[in-house]
């Protein structure tokens, strides 16, 4: 079930009727969370009892943390919980990578191994849950939040439907004291949340998958188009991968916020992000301060020499690559994006730093951020290895053999979508929309919904975070 | 200060209002969204609609086994001159044709006098979905989904609760697709999108016209099926000849039907109803009598074996070109013998 699809809507429905109809919390939390394994059961029942095992372990982890405090015992219980999410996560996303990587390592070395890949389905959203799961439990371990004592809440937690399947990845910290307090309906923005709803909905079904077929069609075989449009084609893929991601984010805040509960927010103008360490205050906030709270941190963060600050940022940049797919195209996608921090880093090292940059120099930041961001970009497109060399060869050396042109005109489309996205970052679509009365702003919110849904392809395209 | 549940219940419904009524403006300013295949026919029939007095509709079993110029040929020999063209279109099961029919007549032929339609029952399942969702799309209007539900829930006044509930269980998927396609329909879900994409998009010349090599909407068939397959046909056929019997056109086809014939006879013309020669060999009946129009009946291996030999038949549904010459020359036959009839 997608957010973008007519039952989503139906199902939303009734969840928020019966669920504002409820007089008590936790009938309300029960609620939720069968409404929450209903939506994950739309898409394969069998893997509803892997979401349930996790709640069930984390909530027994950090039942028994909260009794010990031996640190020996307490570490082990930590170990068992990273053990059994990131086990999880490394046999149904990450096994067959594996296998298939260390068999052509044999091969190349000469010692070609017989080894047999499994038929494993990844199941939908587990990248996030595990990752919603392991913030509690090592929350609790280091005395950041109390233990919960109700498994509903936990579950509620890690199966909230808004956020299981593709984010945004939110703390143990952060929702649920939010689950330990009767909402009030009164509190809720509904005309926010509706906006909110309504603008994901533009970006996923509109935007997104409307240029998907462009991008689809270049990066089937960027062999047989010429240099501009690799330049057409990674920035229409920037546009689909933002629209496509924050769409759906923006939905998901708006369903939580709808059911009274806030979720963080994901995205903040990442490409008028000025430089690279400014995109990942701006790009997937979630996944980039999770990794930096368990991962940068705890390797040593930013203390100590450069080269050790640097092998933290390449570590923790390598893993969120593989993070978001089995594939060395992935990893060497993370690998360049640390790269280009490391860059940074080391840049401002030796120059100015700490002084304020001029306007010349924000623009130049913003160009090479964003041309960094593309080349990356492109690596983490291509279907395979080879690919990604053809298409990046074409946009950094205007070199192709290719005859075939996506046009350059469809940059246009792109310098429209820019403008109205400036606007919106200086607030323009903001507020005006609050000022109408109640009955005017639900029959022009029908109206645009009646509009959007004419621009909508019939064809949905699956969101590009499920398959992370 | 917090608004009483009747104020928001009242902002809720002007929404749903506003939502509900400029989809219905959209509706009916908007071209329909006619897919590719169909839209070629319908295209060319409305320009040429009184060029022609005997139409074919049907699907695949019609498009590639009817060919309107022997057709023609023999009706002239026999004394009964015709112009026709074939309507037949892949997969067009009903009720799609029910819907296609009344575009059809809505361009208000003057010279119709013969619509040739193949009797079928009404496909309910989600195997419809490969035909793809712009195929499956623009048929659903609230008639034609109102009875594909129906069919598919197939209400008896006989039938208690908890069975009715099992059916309801039962039809799940299905009510869940038509429902929905319905809802894209009405929404009008793509239909800018979906015209700036024909617009932009490159197609590839076809190496064979929709419209068929002679422009009278039949297309040349296959070749003839393989030894192998050829085997397998003359079992199923023969267990099939085994256990002869006959099958009702379901209520709500009929039901369907029945209005169509009326609908035919309105603009002056008379409908036809043909079962093709497929393996099944229980031939479709309707239930009352007297039927809405003539039936002839051709799936029938003992009545016309030279239908049913392998080497005339792609596979259990489609004939070859030879074939096809046969059965448009038996249909012409059959044709002129009813005519003909007092």
């Amino acid at each position: 079930m997608l957010f973008v699809e007519f039952r989503f809507f139906w199902f939303f429905l009734a969840v928020f009727c019966v669920y504002w109809s409820l007089r008590e919390n936790r009938s309300r939390k029960i609620w939720l969370l069968i409404c929450s394994y209903v939506f994950y059961a739309a898409w394969d029942w069998k893997f509803l009892f892997l979401l349930m095992g996790s709640s069930a372990l984390d909530y027994f982890v950090g039942r028994m943390l909260a009794r010990t405090e031996n640190p020996r015992a307490r570490r082990g219980w930590l170990m068992l919980s990273l053990c059994a999410n990131l086990g999880t996560l490394a046999f149904f996303k990450y096994f067959n990578f594996f296998i298939s990587s260390a068999a052509e390592l044999l091969a190349w070395l000469g010692l070609p191994a017989s080894i047999h890949t499994l038929n494993i389905i990844l199941p939908v959203g587990i990248s996030f849950y595990t990752f919603h799961s392991m913030s509690y439990t090592i929350d609790v371990y280091r005395g950041k939040m109390r233990a919960v004592s109700s498994l509903l809440d936990v579950a509620a937690f890690i199966g909230f439907f808004p956020q299981m399947v593709a984010g945004p990845i939110v703390r143990a910290a952060t929702f649920l004291p939010q689950l330990k307090t009767l909402r009030k309906f009164s509190d809720v923005d509904v005309r926010g949340a509706l906006v909110l709803f309504l603008t994901g909905f533009i970006k996923k079904a509109c935007i997104a998958d409307s240029v998907a077929p462009i991008v689809d069609r270049y990066f089937a075989a960027p062999g047989d188009f010429t240099a501009g449009s690799a330049w057409v084609g990674i920035t229409f893929y920037c546009i689909q991968v933002y629209c496509d991601f924050s769409g759906y984010t923006d939905m998901a805040l708006a369903s939580a916020r709808l059911l009274g509960y806030e979720l963080p927010i994901n995205f903040r103008f990442p490409y008028f992000a000025r430089s690279m360490s400014d995109f990942w205050h701006r790009w997937h906030i979630s996944l980039s301060t999770w990794l930096r709270d368990y991962l940068f941190i705890p390797l040593g963060g930013s203390r100590g020499p450069r080269w050790f600050v640097y092998r933290n940022i390449m570590i923790t940049m390598l893993l969120g690559g593989l993070w978001h797919g089995a594939a060395w195209t992935t990893v060497i996608w993370g690998g360049l994006l640390g790269l280009g921090l490391v860059v940074e880093r080391e840049w401002q090292h030796w120059t100015d730093r700490g002084k304020e940059a001029g306007t010349a120099r924000r623009w130049l930041g913003w160009a090479l951020t964003m041309y960094w961001f593309c080349f990356a970009l492109m690596v983490f497109r291509a279907l395979n290895l080879s690919d990604a060399l053809v298409a990046v060869r074409s946009f950094v050396l205007f070199r192709s053999e290719g005859a075939q042109d996506l046009g350059a005109w469809m940059l246009w489309i792109v310098v429209a979508l820019g403008i109205l996205h400036w606007l919106n970052s200086r607030g323009t679509f903001a507020t005006w929309w609050r000022r109408a009365p109640d009955p005017v702003f639900a029959a022009a919110y029908g109206c645009v919904a009646a509009t959007v849904l004419l621009f909508i392809p019939p064809h949905y395209t699956p969101f590009i975070y499920f398959q992370f | 200060m917090t608004k009483p549940f009747s104020y928001r219940f009242v902002c809720v419904a002007i929404g749903f209002g506003a939502l509900l009524t400029t989809s219905s403006i959209y509706h009916a300013l908007l071209p329909a969204s006619i897919p590719e295949g169909v839209a070629e026919k319908l295209e060319f029939f409305a320009k040429h609609k009184d060029e022609f007095d005997t139409l074919f509709l049907g699907s695949s079993r019609f498009y590639y086994a009817v060919s309107p110029e022997a057709f023609d040929n023999i009706t002239r020999e026999n004394g009964l001159p015709t112009r026709s063209f074939n309507f037949g279109i892949d997969g067009m099961n009903p009720p799609e044709n029910f819907y296609v029919l009344e575009q059809i007549l809505k361009t208000e032929p003057r010279s119709l006098k013969w619509i040739f339609v193949e009797a079928d029952n009404i496909e309910t399942k989600l195997h419809l979905k490969i035909l793809g969702s712009q195929r499956l799309l623009y048929w659903h209007d609230w008639r034609r989904t109102a009875l594909t539900l129906r069919k598919a829930l197939n209400p008896r006044p006989d039938t208690k609760w908890y069975q009715r509930l099992n059916r309801l269980w039962s039809a799940r998927r299905e009510l869940t697709l038509h429902l929905g396609l319905f809802q894209k329909q009405f929404t009008n879900v793509g239909r800018v999108a979906n015209f700036l994409s024909s617009q932009t998009e490159i197609r590839a010349p076809e190496s064979v016209p929709k419209l068929g090599p002679k422009g009278d909407g039949y297309r040349l068939s296959g070749a003839a099926m393989t030894p192998e397959r050829a085997e397998n046909f003359r079992r199923t056929l023969a267990a099939e000849v085994a256990a002869p019997g006959h099958e009702f056109i379901d209520p709500y086809a009929e039901g369907a039907y029945r209005d169509c014939a009326a609908r035919i006879r309105q603009l002056g013309a008379t409908p036809i109803f043909v079962v093709a020669p497929s393996i099944y060999q229980a031939p479709l009946r309707f239930r009352e009598s007297p039927p809405p129009g003539p039936v002839l009946v051709f799936n029938d291996a003992r009545t016309y074996p030279q239908l049913y030999h392998p080497n005339v038949r792609v596979d259990e549904q489609h004939l070859t070109n030879e074939g096809a010459a046969e059965f448009t020359r038996l249909l012409a036959l059959e044709f002129v013998r009813h005519v003909g009839q007092p």
